[in-house]
């Protein structure tokens, strides 16, 4: 579960005496928070553990989120893939009117898992600080619902928005695609999407430590077996959930697998942030320097020592709150009046 | 949970993390704003569940205040008796803090960490585990459990969060008679007298290793008496006979064929072992005797192999990784 030491290999420490590539240790702060976060979320997740996670990694109650905040929310059901019915929750404001800046919030738990409550603690803030509003939806999960489901339902999701934007509140100029995890890649081919097809104006895209690639060929992929949150394996199992026979394909989607896209041109400015010792290290800042190279505008910050998902599991630390404070301003800027 | 407390406050002794990190793990996990006082310094320092540093401020009168003898007050801001858990996350707040001051002993381990280092002088080591209440005279065991482990049975015990090189793994000693710990996955030490209970510890982290959970959630040293000692001191580095068990151990049925061989004393019993036809079996046994550089069934081909299967299991673990079920919780 936990590094002996702040440095260590990348060999695990079932793995015998062989010694790999070194890798980054985790932060002390947050090797504490790994020793609480261990049986909840295990680092290996093997297909048999889906079920187990879809109950450990389950959104807290509606009630709790809202406890003490003046946030009013509603849920909407919109057209998905196939024209089926989703659900979305709509945060908004107590007492804010008019068409606001908004949020489309993609949940993270490895396509198989959490819901459109899971992780939401930080993105709500900004509906009660900024009133704006977050649009959290239940897209479908692998494997039940493989490729296209959960991509479809949350471009359905954006369009959506755009279309029924005044009866909604929506500011159709400062619509924000935001996904942690497996969100964040659903998030980055959403933008894909809507600019290959025409769809809605994005105006940001953010990216926490995303889910984009399923080729699992990088570094950082092969250098956190068994520790942290979500390791190689894990991803794996997630991969082959969306994607069955075309994992690892040709076949594959650049819109399901964004770091498969060649051409990142005419994207919306992306914020991207990722911790050094976690297997989406690489992916996350191949991405930012790909959107560099096409000319786009990426703000990229790699948090040294951080675990998958960090934010979420330990909040309380330094480096988590860093994380925080720097994701908001940026925020800010980019959406706000 | 209180395991888990002890273990995420060693991570953070360990890493040295500083004062407002504690306080803030503390509050934390706590729900409620944890504080300290140091009458040395003058400082008072205040954080939030969320982690950000709040107005220095006395702590109310109907705070929990944990006072050391030199001056050093902590708190956790919280009316009314604490529940169990967090009157733990307050003395273990204090105790990391008191360490990060320097005010504790100078190693900053708890008494069995140190009770069961083998640089410790024999003597010493017995003082240690009689100061936390064990019978000198009476033999005892080590078992070793993942944090993770589930208890049917907990007895009151001596029992601590240690740091190996596998992470962090609960430890606790019990008497000679082992049926005293009923929790799965575990690992039971070979009953020694307390000045030689760091050999009973090494044996408990080979069985705890040799668990493979559901099928064998509980490991006897006792069953394999010094083959686990030999196992236990042996380096990590590689050796004969192992190597070619990769092959074997591939096959679905590796495993199970090769621990009824080893279990039986003949083909015909290693069959009704396994639950397999003598003639699958006897298939399987050519097979693995191909892959061998020598026979199993020959000599000392037996204890080759029984060995080698118990070294090839190690690193091949799958204990401390697995995560309780559904089922279990």
């Amino acid at each position: 579960m936990c590094d002996a030491d702040g440095v260590s290999s990348a060999s695990g420490p079932l793995d015998g005496p062989d010694v790999r590539r070194p890798r980054p240790g985790f932060d002390a702060e947050l090797r504490g928070g790994l020793a609480l976060v261990g049986g909840m979320f295990p680092p290996t997740i093997t297909p048999d553990l889906i079920d187990f996670m879809r109950t450990s990694y389950a959104g807290p109650p509606i009630e709790e989120l809202l406890a003490g905040r003046a946030i009013s929310v509603r849920d909407e059901v919109f057209p998905g893939h196939c024209g089926d019915e989703v659900i979305a929750s709509v945060f908004t404001a107590e007492g804010v009117t008019g068409a606001r800046p908004t949020v489309l919030f993609l949940h993270s738990g490895g396509l198989m898992f959490g819901d459109r409550f899971s992780g939401l603690d930080r993105v709500i803030e900004w509906v009660e600080r900024w009133g704006i509003v977050l649009v959290t939806i239940e897209y479908r999960l692998a494997p039940e619902f493989p490729d296209p489901y959960p991509r479809d339902d949350c471009y359905a999701a954006l369009e959506w928005l755009a279309s029924d934007a005044d009866r909604l509140g929506i500011d159709r100029d400062r619509l924000m695609v935001a996904g942690a995890s497996a969100g964040g890649g659903l998030a980055a081919g959403v933008a894909l999407a809507a600019r290959d097809r025409g769809g809605p104006a994005i105006r940001a895209q953010l990216l926490d430590y995303p889910m984009l690639d399923d080729r699992g060929a990088t570094p950082s992929t092969a250098d956190f077996d068994g520790v942290g949150v979500w390791d190689r394996v894990s991803n794996e199992t997630g991969w082959q959930a969306l994607l069955g026979a075309a994992y690892r394909t040709e076949a594959v989607s650049v819109y399901a697998a964004p770091a498969r896209a060649t051409d990142l041109t005419g994207l919306p400015p992306a914020f991207i942030d990722v911790g050094s010792a976690e297997i989406f290290r690489d992916e996350a800042v191949d991405y930012a320097a790909k959107l560099w190279r096409a000319g786009g505008s990426a703000e990229l910050h790699v948090w040294p020592g951080g675990f998958h998902a960090f934010d979420i599991f330990a909040p309380h630390a330094a480096l988590s709150r860093g994380m925080i404070a720097t994701r908001d301003a940026w925020v800010a800027r980019v959406l706000l009046d | 949970m209180s395991l888990r407390v002890i273990a995420c406050f060693d991570e953070l002794v360990r890493g040295g993390v500083n004062v407002q990190a504690l306080l803030s793990a503390g509050a934390s996990m706590a729900g409620s704003v944890a504080g300290y006082a140091d009458e040395q310094s003058g400082r008072t320092l205040r954080v939030g569940p969320d982690g950000e540093a709040l107005a220095p401020e006395e702590p109310a009168a109907t705070d929990r205040v944990c006072k050391t003898e030199d001056g050093l007050s902590v708190w956790l801001e919280k009316a009314g008796p604490l529940a169990m858990n967090d009157e733990m996350i307050l003395e273990r707040l204090a105790l990391s803090i008191g360490l990060r001051f320097g005010r504790n002993p100078p190693d900053g381990r708890r008494g069995l960490s140190a009770a069961l280092d083998p640089d410790l002088p024999r003597p010493a080591r017995a003082q240690l585990l009689c100061a936390l209440g064990l019978r000198p005279t009476e033999q005892h065991r080590i078992v070793c459990l993942p944090l993770f482990a589930t208890w049917r049975r907990h007895p009151h015990t001596v029992e601590d969060v240690m740091n190996t090189s596998f992470g962090p793994i609960h430890v606790a000693v019990v008497g000679s008679t082992a049926d005293v710990v009923d929790a799965r996955p575990c690992g039971v030490g070979a009953a020694m007298a307390l000045e030689d209970l760091d050999r009973s510890f090494r044996t408990a982290m080979v069985c705890l290793r040799l668990c493979n959970p559901p099928a064998v959630p509980i490991v006897l040293a006792d069953d394999y008496g010094g083959l686990v000692e030999l196992l236990a001191t042996s380096p990590a580095g590689p050796l004969l006979d192992v190597d070619p068990l990769d092959e074997i151990m591939a096959h679905p049925w590796g495993a199970e064929t090769l621990d009824a061989l080893i279990r039986a004393g003949s083909i015909r019993q290693a069959a009704r072992l396994a639950d397999v036809h003598h003639s699958t079996m006897q298939s399987r046994i050519e097979e693995i005797q191909q892959a061998l550089p020598f026979d199993p069934l020959d000599g000392f081909g037996r204890t080759r192999i029984g060995i080698a299967y118990l070294v090839w299991r190690l690193p091949h673990s799958p204990v401390l990784s697995a995560p309780p079920t559904a089922q279990q919780r």
